[in-house]
């Protein structure tokens, strides 16, 4: 009884993976420990692949 | 006036956005609905014919009045953290919400009904046929028989999510994957299930719109590539995204149905053929870009931060210029 697309299915990536960084709602933003602004450091983002289009989202829809 | 972001805190590429907003001296405001009733508060009065209404987090306090554009980035269930969450609560603080904001004059990015219908994939292909856009053969049925002919007219198929969602229990992803010529299509009956006939595609283009500016991205099919392997979300990284040039008549295709979709912004995902035809895929209203600005260095998200930082439109447009003035 299991919708054919179903066939296809694969184990979700586990996608919460600890980031290295933190919110600060003073400055609206995720912070690095070394207080340096996160989205300053492009090389380190899409190491973690935390901007990414990814498959399996449990949050939202759109990839 | 300010730029409201709705989105959750972890959302770090709205944080590459944040940081031109911040730089060119826009105020902003940004807030995930899912935290009403705790760190966020709202306040609408509708007096003697006016509306007054603010939203306060963090400290800060803005009118609804006030602002110029709203983001709605990944923002969470409204009221989902709350002490005591409930859908009840939910339905409640979204209505709220939303409802007020509806009733602003600032511009969306996207309009939450616009970004509702834009989610539906068969309404998307429809509408890329429509504006002229290259569609692959697609199927969605709950007949089996429908599939096996399917399947003799296009031998070489690829099934997907109707709707791009994934399985949570447990959580599971569905990729888009090659079906094989002699598959049962019995369990067809049981879901509705989307065929397409496959692209053999020499590349992946991702084009992201923002406002009248598209930005596109090409990746090329590695030579030594799986040939079952057709979701590159799903494929190793072996080929970083570069710029490319969208075709006139791509461009022009793609012009109409974000008019027609009213988005303000859409991320479309197409397939190169051998010949250089882009097929569309789908268009993602809310797709990441991230990856893509990292790769190529295109500036997306400063595009992103200039258009919420145009002034709120004048009462009674259209949602993809601005506003929703009727109040719903």
């Amino acid at each position: 009884m299991q919708p054919f697309a179903l066939n296809y299915a694969r184990p979700a990536a586990q996608l919460e993976l600890t980031t290295p960084y933190s919110y600060d709602s003073g400055l609206q933003l995720n912070v690095l420990a070394d207080g340096r602004v996160a989205a300053h450091d492009l090389a380190l983002l899409r190491e973690l692949g935390t901007t990414t289009s990814t498959a399996g989202s449990k949050t939202h829809f759109d990839d | 006036m300010t730029v409201l972001v709705l989105t959750c805190e972890e959302d770090v590429t709205a944080d590459l956005v944040m940081v031109h907003l911040h730089a060119a001296g826009v105020p902003v405001v940004r807030i995930d609905p899912a935290d009403l009733t705790g760190g966020v508060a709202l306040s609408g009065e509708y007096v003697h014919g006016a509306f007054r209404g603010h939203l306060a987090a963090g400290g800060r306090l803005v009118s609804v009045s006030g602002l110029r554009s709203i983001w709605v980035r990944r923002p969470g269930a409204p009221a989902n953290r709350a002490p005591q969450p409930s859908a009840w609560l939910t339905e409640e603080a979204s209505q709220a919400l939303y409802g007020m904001l509806r009733g602003s004059g600032a511009r969306w990015m996207n309009h939450p009904d616009a970004a509702r219908r834009a989610r539906h994939k068969p309404w998307q292909l429809r509408l890329a046929q429509r504006s002229g856009l290259p569609v692959p053969a697609t199927l969605i049925t709950t007949f089996p028989q429908a599939a096996r002919e399917f399947s003799r007219r296009f031998p070489d198929l690829v099934v997907k999510p109707v709707s791009g969602a994934h399985p949570q229990d447990p959580p599971r992803a569905v990729p888009t994957s090659r079906v094989a010529p002699d598959t049962d299509f019995a369990a067809v009956a049981f879901g509705p299930t989307l065929l397409q006939r496959r692209i053999a595609k020499r590349a992946d283009i991702r084009l992201t719109v923002v406002g009248d500016r598209m930005l596109a991205a090409r990746m090329a099919t590695a030579p030594d590539a799986d040939p079952a392997e057709v979701d590159v979300r799903f494929a190793a990284p072996a080929q970083p995204w570069h710029p490319a040039e969208v075709p006139p008549r791509i461009a022009e295709a793609v012009r109409t149905y974000l008019r027609e979709a009213e988005l303000a912004y859409g991320a479309f995902d197409f397939a190169e053929d051998g010949d250089g035809t882009w097929w569309f895929l789908e268009c993602n209203q809310s797709g990441q870009f991230g990856f893509v600005e990292a790769d190529t260095g295109q500036p997306i998200a400063r595009t992103i931060a200039e258009w919420l930082a145009l002034p709120a439109a004048p009462e009674r447009e259209g949602l993809v210029n601005g506003s929703d003035s009727t109040v719903a």
